[in-house]
């Protein structure tokens, strides 16, 4: 019997391609966010909240993670930005998107060319907090309907991110919860994060998401 | 579910390893695997998943995985106190001050592997 030694990183090839997709954005300056959450949180909403004014002074574009389907997309693609969907039962229905699947969704929309994209990781508070995709930014979404120990049950998702937001602040009058050891929770992981209050479905809500994601972004 | 892709990562790492020592024909006998907890990899499901795809593979077929789980490591920024703590509540366990870093507990990586 002879013993190998080696210590290698099992994410290695993942995490090699993100950080070359983190360099592409900074040679392009272009400004990578990755939007995580949970499936229903509403990532696809708040998008379509913000985008029209951040369209106005950025040149945008949006990657679409899901599993399957092409309906994300399709609203965003609506709204008159670049857009790419990424489906990744083609890569066998994995639950989060990897550096793999990013790169050439990027290249399709020209990435070079935009001052902003904000990538929509699929629906999962697990797995796309494990794999760096070259984001420059990371965004965790949760409703406040999921309850207000979803954070600290999710601990890696909260750790790794920049900017929490609660959406669906319109419905707490309706819910017997109290938001703010919601947002303890997520301070316990996480002391430096942002934390934004918010529903995707007033229009004023997006002012501050909007100002949050200017302060990082670039006009070229 | 992101235990399918460990053990497919696993398994082309130890195929690498073969490949560049000129072993592709050698039997694996052990894979010691170490998971920092932070990454949240739930041990009987990467052993699952690592079972059922290793027969794939002529040099893992009977190759038995064994996951060693690292514990959270914090180094506390005003006491220098080095803690570990279980619960996800970044604190030092010292002063209970928030201003840490976490020092372990983080990473995963094939340590070493058994072949003959």
């Amino acid at each position: 019997m002879t013993k190998v030694k080696m210590v290698r990183n099992v994410l290695e090839k993942n995490d090699k391609l993100a950080e070359q997709i983190r360099e592409m954005g900074d040679n392009s300056k272009t400004v990578l966010f990755n939007m995580m959450g949970t499936p229903g949180a509403g990532k696809t909403t708040l998008l379509e909240s913000i985008i029209p004014a951040l369209k106005e002074d950025y040149k945008m574009g949006v990657v679409e993670g899901d599993v399957a389907t092409a309906n994300d997309a399709d609203r965003i693609a609506a709204l008159d930005v670049a857009t790419a969907q990424v489906n990744t039962d083609r890569f066998g229905g994995t639950c989060h998107l990897g550096s793999e699947m990013v790169k050439p969704a990027l290249e399709k929309i020209n990435y070079d060319q935009l001052d902003i994209v904000i990538i929509e990781n699929i629906g999962n508070l697990i797995c796309p907090a494990h794999f760096d995709i070259g984001a420059h930014y990371n965004i965790a979404v949760v409703s406040i309907t999921e309850g207000v120990d979803k954070p600290a049950k999710y601990p890696l998702m909260f750790r790794n991110s920049k900017l929490a937001i609660l959406n669906k602040i319109d419905l707490l009058e309706h819910l017997n919860i109290d938001i703010e050891e919601m947002v303890a929770g997520i301070k316990q992981i996480n002391p430096d994060i942002d934390i934004l209050k918010m529903s995707a479905l007033q229009p004023n809500d997006g002012i501050a998401l909007n100002k949050w994601i200017k302060k990082r972004g670039r006009r070229k | 579910m992101h235990e399918l892709t460990i053990a497919q990562n696993i398994i082309s790492i130890i195929e690498d390893e073969l490949q560049q020592r000129n072993k592709l024909a050698c039997q694996v006998n052990k894979v010691y695997f170490n998971t920092g907890r932070l990454n949240a990899v739930v041990p009987e499901s990467l052993q699952y998943n690592f079972n059922q795809i290793k027969k794939e593979r002529k040099f893992t077929q009977n190759a038995e995985l064994i996951i060693k789980e690292i514990p959270i490591t914090i180094k506390c920024e005003d006491c220098q106190a080095e803690t570990q703590i279980d619960e996800p509540v970044f604190k030092c366990q010292n002063c209970s001050s928030r201003q840490i870093k976490v020092i372990a507990g983080k990473k995963m990586y094939i340590e070493s592997m058994d072949i003959e």
